[in-house]
């Protein structure tokens, strides 16, 4: 005789005999499956075995609820979840209870955060449980699993990251973000040898298929004994089969222990009748033999070890079908067809399924349920199972027509060239397929599989290929949402916050705001809380489109893109760490400040932060004072630059603003003078350190040099420790001359003499370039010299080989683009002054440098000024003061009657006179 | 020993296919010599649970689903194309299943850039044609025209090859399922019988050079057949060619197990770069398919047998990759110094064992190239 579970049978014979010790083993393995169902159908206190995601074990427990009406319900459950149940109410599933600790005693503090998730969906056995325990009068709800703190106390050393699960592509299938997965019922085979060898004899590419074909499919229309004992057998053989002696398995084991404790400790406490009671577990824990388990007095308890210190938060947060596929490894779209596959049954079976009052998404009206059915003796149907006739569906033409059809429609929408005569061909395969794999009626993956065989060709035209569709069509992708009352302070707060921009936030779609802060300048809170919230959420949640936020800015529109509805879980976690975001903003700054690996430079950008987004003089100035202690203790100057220039741009901020600079800013300047003087004579000769680096340092003592005196500091640090650098690398050679001149002991002359020594040695030609950059770099510190930089640049052009110049040119331009962006327009504004604008003006020009060279004495000081016609005229004293000084100096010859202008003017003086009169200046 | 350098499939296992036949009860379509189920038996080999009474071995090495959809689509009305990189495995399917399934894959054009319509269709014996005139009996069928009557499967390699026009003359066989040869008064149509179908193979590589129609593509389904990344199977198939090669060859030699895991390791290694590499430049212009690897054992098995030892070692193994896989003189042959010295190198003396001669014989066979 054939049966629907043959297939079954032979499989899990198959995989006894060879994965056990050998065909020896298989006798006693076999034994010891029935014992185990027997054992597990004569406890008194009716265990009741599911499987995660499975339609099936879900219409099983609607039949039992509804034949039993048990007074108590113990589900295999963190038993601190509990309260978060009845909040099920208010949202659309699926979702996941969630369980979520930052603040950790107990556990090594470089694993926080820890999140533990466990997804409920809409089709699942134990939200039948939940939904008809919540919503019967008289039935209490025991969640009996160990808690969602010794889940972490049992995990053997713990890992600093969990599972990097999470990480998955698309945003829908990050919904769990990096959360250890918890699933009620998981039994899927716990090594792989196991499941290779079902999945190989079974002919299925993935275990879902596998689980669908061998167990869902004959066990659809099955009553409530065979379910319960195949389910157990089942269980029963994986757990023969798993390797012992595992981690895994122990914790199993202890988890069995911590259940049947909590259950005989609730029984003893009420006295509940135990044949009122059903015990919802995973098939695999259902056919534990372990001495502690049973109902039965006198049972051994297990000790049970007390929770840490840990302050733990609970939630909800959204889930969807694809995460659930991610996190647990399932084959993609198979919760979805789990789902496609509940719904179908109930149509045909015709059952009401439990469901909360008040769920989104749910039926209206409920009826009462009818008297309970009286209990009947168990019966063996572990030999019907094993022998009994075959009770499939027929094949279900209509829908798989409907399927050809509208596959074929949503594969035209994305693209592809297909035709009626597509779906003929799909229908015809997805038959053809499904007899080849011996099943009676096509599954969903023959289907897609069919599909994809008659449509797919070889290039893909659109966004998503014919697998993708299939899924879609086969049930698609289904996303939770928690709703407002479930929502966390935090999450509420933030909707509440943002309602004045009248947007349906919840929408899982990108939402548009507009505020125009002039005209209505209530906005500007929304603003503020969304300029926070950018801070706080990833790059898509909120997205400025017009509109930033910087020091010194105020935008009078700002234009945004909201993405909130699909990262309801990102706000919902923010959620754990404070009661408001300006909370959790300061404990992010905070942490950012006070990290081990914190620089002055990460500390001055949380100042800015806190100016920007949080209006807290206390909490900037802490971190001010942070800041300055992280640059006393700095032994590197990697971030000269950005330090530099946050603290350029705060000191802006407070001189446009307050009336004095806070004293954190006065001990920066004093700190960073100190700091940089005594780094500078080691960076000057530290190969480690950059050119940047040190243009950056030069360009704080210089900058900063007035304000820094200001507060007591003395120059001469600065002039000693420039004495001190010895550089050898020609671009800091190059910053050091400036720096020099900068400091007055090298002026201009000196400084272009030794540029025409190096241009005018060949052996040192080569390295000409280096220098050129170590001047640009010094254009920060030394900005007066940027005509002189541009003199060197075009004189290098000029005389530079072509060997040199060539090789060096894309240099320059790359390096100035990577390290000098912010120098270019200064460069580029005196290259314009410098340079004629026109072609004609080109023909008689003359570089300044070189018309210097031509007639010294018209470069010199311009005769012309009041103090050098003063001095010229008293000669003596002058000469007198520059004897004493040790400086021979000369006099300019007397100007040389010009032509030209000058000429014109003393030819025409009424013209001149009447233009001083329109400009209204005297005649000197 | 057989007289023919290489059987085809019908008649290397036609014992194996007597014996299937002689077992199936299935329901056979069309004209089928065996139903689906056994078709993929006899290709993907027999299990225990099968309960036959004589082991089938497994001939060809990939994804199930990959057969079935093969199958399933010879069973209904479209032709099957095949398509894939080289060396994965497209031919040697289309070769089983043609034999499975008609007992014949000898009906076969090749697509090249010089195939024409002729080739599909019909041609004509002129110096009858001058005797007797145009006639049944003047005609040359082509493989495919031979197929049609026969009500068996025809099979068209290369099919990207040849140019769109001779790919177009296919449109009217998929769908009319009859030739039509207006040269002749009466007797001027070939129907094709039940059974007919064609498989034809692509190569993904030739993409873009003849495409195909879309009129073409709708007649058939695609079934794509990856490079085998799988260490496992790779393994399989290379231990399974190399054995039907010694057996072809008559030779009694031993390919030390250590010897494969080293060749499957230098291949993922070198596939593991080309993939890396941002330019043609940085990637050995061999596609690294199994089949390469199945030629670059068979040569090295080859020269150890016949200018050897008798035996096969690392030296030799690492000199027939080396020649295989070095096609441009100074790109392919940095690539594998650079392979070499970086990655055989540090293994070499990490583990030793068969990595220290393969890398010498390496070193040799690059020295003696450049």
């Amino acid at each position: 005789m054939s049966g629907p579970f043959d297939a079954l049978r032979d499989q899990l014979l198959g995989a006894a005999e060879e994965l056990g010790d050998g065909p020896a083993a298989l006798p006693e393995i076999l034994a010891g499956m029935v014992d185990d169902v027997d054992h597990a159908l004569r406890e008194p206190l009716e265990i009741f075995p599911v499987c995660h995601h499975s339609p099936a074990s879900a219409l099983a427990m609607v039949r039992r609820l509804r034949e039993k009406q048990p007074k108590v319900i113990y589900l295999e459950l963190c038993e601190d979840m509990a309260p978060l149940l009845t909040e099920l109410r208010n949202c659309r599933l699926p979702v996941a209870l969630q369980a979520f600790a930052s603040e950790l005693d107990g556990f090594p503090v470089e694993s926080a955060p820890l999140s533990v998730i466990a997804p409920i969906t809409g089709g699942s056995a134990e939200y039948q449980a939940i939904a008809y325990a919540l919503e019967t009068p008289g039935v209490e709800l025991v969640l009996v699993d160990r808690s969602t703190d010794h889940v972490f106390q049992w995990q053997p050393a713990m890992s600093a990251e969990p599972d990097p699960v999470g990480s998955a592509g698309t945003p829908e299938e990050d919904l769990h973000g990096d959360a250890v997965g918890l699933e009620i019922g998981d039994l899927r085979p716990r090594f792989a040898e196991l499941e290779e060898h079902l999945l190989h004899h079974g002919r299925v590419r993935h275990w879902s298929e596998w689980w669908d074909q061998y167990v869902e499919q004959p066990l659809a229309g099955a009553d409530h004994d065979t379910y319960r004992q195949v389910m157990v057998l089942i269980g029963s053989l994986f757990r023969r089969l798993a390797p012992q002696n595992t981690a895994r398995w122990d914790s199993d084991e202890d988890r069995e222990r911590y259940m049947w404790t909590r259950i005989r400790q609730h029984l003893a406490a009420t006295g509940v009748d135990r044949a009122d009671c059903l015990y919802v577990c995973g098939a695999f824990h259902a056919a534990s033999r372990l001495a502690e388990v049973g109902s039965a007095d006198g049972t051994p308890d297990f000790e049970i070890t007390p929770r840490t210190a840990t302050k733990w938060l609970y939630g909800l947060i959204p889930s969807s079908h694809s995460a659930i596929e991610a996190q647990f490894g399932l084959a993609p779209g198979s919760v979805s067809i789990a789902a496609a596959t509940w719904q179908k049954s109930l149509t045909k079976t015709r059952l009401t399924p439990f469901e909360l009052a008040g769920q989104k998404g749910g039926r209206k009206t409920r009826k009462a349920l009818p008297p309970p059915t009286a209990e009947a003796v168990p019966a063996d149907q572990l030999t019907g199972f094993l022998s009994g006739p075959p009770t499939l569906d027929g094949l279900d033409e209509q829908e798989l027509r409907g399927w050809c059809v509208d596959i074929v429609r949503l594969a035209r929408r994305s693209g592809y060239l297909a035709s009626t005569a597509d779906a003929i061909a799909i229908f015809e395969t997805s038959i053809l397929l499904a007899g080849m794999r011996g099943r009676a009626r096509p599954t969903p993956y023959d289907f897609s599989d069919a599909a994809v065989t008659c449509i797919e060709k070889d290039v893909v035209p659109g966004r998503r290929d014919v697998r993708r569709l299939c899924e879609i069509l086969l049930g698609g992708d289904r996303v939770g949402q928690v709703g407002y009352d479930a929502l966390p302070p935090l999450a509420r707060d933030v909707y509440d916050r943002l309602a004045p921009l009248g947007l349906n936030l919840e929408q899982r779609t990108i939402q548009r705001a507009l505020l125009d802060l002039a005209a209505k300048p209530e906005l500007a809170a929304c603003s503020q809380l969304l300029w926070v919230l950018r801070y706080l959420l990833p790059d898509h949640a909120v997205r400025p489109v017009i509109g930033s936020r910087r020091l010194g800015e105020k935008h009078v529109q700002e234009s945004w893109d909201l993405d909130l509805g699909r990262h309801q879980r990102t706000v919902i976690e923010l959620g754990y760490e404070g009661v408001t975001v300006e909370q959790v903003l300061e404990q992010r700054l905070r942490r950012a400040a006070w990290d081990p690996k914190a620089t002055a430079a990460v500390a001055l950008k949380a100042v800015e932060d806190s100016l920007l987004f949080l209006a807290s003089p206390r909490l900037t100035d802490e971190l001010g004072n942070r800041a300055v202690e992280l640059l006393a203790a700095e032994r590197t100057v990697d971030d000269a630059p950005v330090v530099l220039r946050r603290i350029r741009r705060l000191l802006a901020h407070y001189r446009s603003t307050a009336p004095a600079l806070p004293g954190w800013c006065r001990r920066f300047v004093t700190e960073g003078y100190a700091h940089y003087c005594t780094m500078l004579p080691t960076a000057f000769v530290d190969g480690e350190a950059g050119v940047r680096q040190v243009g950056a340092m030069l360009g704080f003592l210089f900058s900063m040099e007035s304000l820094a005196l200001s507060f007591g500091c003395d120059r001469a640090q600065l002039e000693l420790a420039v004495r001190q650098s010895h550089p050898e690398s020609p671009a800091k050679v190059a910053l050091l001359w400036a720096a020099e001149h900068q400091l007055g002991s090298m002026p201009l002359p000196e400084l272009r003499t030794r540029v025409g020594e190096l241009l005018a040695n060949p052996l040192v030609v080569p390295a000409f370039p280096q220098y050129v950059s170590g001047f640009v770099q010094a254009l920060e510190p030394v900005p007066r010299l940027a005509p002189f930089v541009v003199e060197t640049l075009s004189t290098a052009f000029a005389r530079l080989p072509d060997p040199v110049l060539l090789p060096w040119l894309p240099n320059l331009i790359t390096t100035l683009r990577a390290q000098a962006a912010e120098l270019v327009p200064v460069l580029t504004r005196e290259a314009g002054r410098t340079f004629p604008g026109s072609l004609a003006a080109l023909d008689d020009w003359t570089a300044p440098w070189n018309a210097r060279g031509t007639s010294p004495t018209a470069a010199r000081v311009a005769p012309t000024s009041g103090a050098f016609a003063f001095l010229a005229e008293h000669p003596a004293t002058t000469d007198a003061v520059a004897d004493l000084l040790g400086c021979p100096g000369e006099w300019p010859l007397p100007e040389p009657a010009t032509a030209g202008p000058a000429a014109l003017l003393t030819d025409f003086p009424d013209t001149a006179a009447a233009i001083h009169l329109l400009v209204g200046s005297p005649l000197a | 020993m057989s007289d023919m350098l290489r059987a085809p499939a019908e008649i290397k296992y036609a014992d194996e296919l007597d014996w299937l036949e002689s077992i199936d009860d299935g329901p056979k379509p069309f004209s089928w010599r065996l139903s689906p189920k056994m078709v993929r038996l006899f290709i993907l080999g027999s299990e225990r649970a099968d309960g036959l009474d004589r082991d089938v071995e497994q001939k060809w090495y990939g994804d199930r689903s990959f057969v079935e959809r093969s199958i399933v689509t010879l069973a209904s009305d479209r032709g099957l194309l095949l398509i894939g990189d080289p060396g994965t495995g497209k031919s040697w399917l289309a070769e089983l299943l043609a034999a499975a399934i008609s007992r014949n894959s000898t009906l076969v054009v090749q697509g090249t850039a010089g195939t024409t319509e002729d080739h599909i269709k019909y041609s004509w014996n002129v110096s009858m044609v001058i005797a007797k005139g145009q006639s049944r009996a003047s005609m040359i069928p082509s493989p495919i025209m031979t197929a049609m009557e026969g009500g068996v499967i025809g099979r068209f390699e290369e099919l990207t090859r040849s140019t769109s026009d001779v790919q177009d003359a296919l449109i009217s066989i998929l769908s009319e399922k009859y030739l039509s040869i207006p040269e002749l008064d009466s007797d001027n149509i070939v129907f094709a019988k039940p059974g007919f179908s064609i498989i034809a193979t692509a190569n993904s590589r030739d993409r873009g050079v003849n495409d195909l129609s879309s009129a073409l593509k709708r007649r058939f389904n695609f079934v794509r057949i990856p490079v085998v990344t799988n260490k496992k199977s790779e393994a399989e198939i290379v231990r399974f060619r190399t054995e039907e090669l010694l057996r072809r060859h008559n030779i009694e030699l031993e390919v030390p197990p250590t010897l494969l895991d080293v060749l499957l390791q230098s291949f993922a290694d070198l596939r593991a770069a080309a993939g890396a590499a941002t330019s043609d430049d940085e990637k050995l212009e061999s596609a690294l398919s199994t089949a390469e690897q199945i030629g670059v054992l068979e040569d090295a098995i080859l020269h150890s047998n016949f200018f050897g030892a008798a035996t096969l070692d690392a030296e030799t193994l690492a000199g027939s990759l080396v020649g295989s896989l070095a096609r441009r003189s100074p790109e392919d042959l940095a690539i594998l110094n650079k392979y070499l010295h970086g990655v055989v190198e540090p293994r070499s003396k990490e583990n030793g064992g068969e990595w220290t001669g393969f890398l010498e014989g390496g070193r040799q066979a690059i020295a003696t190239l450049s």
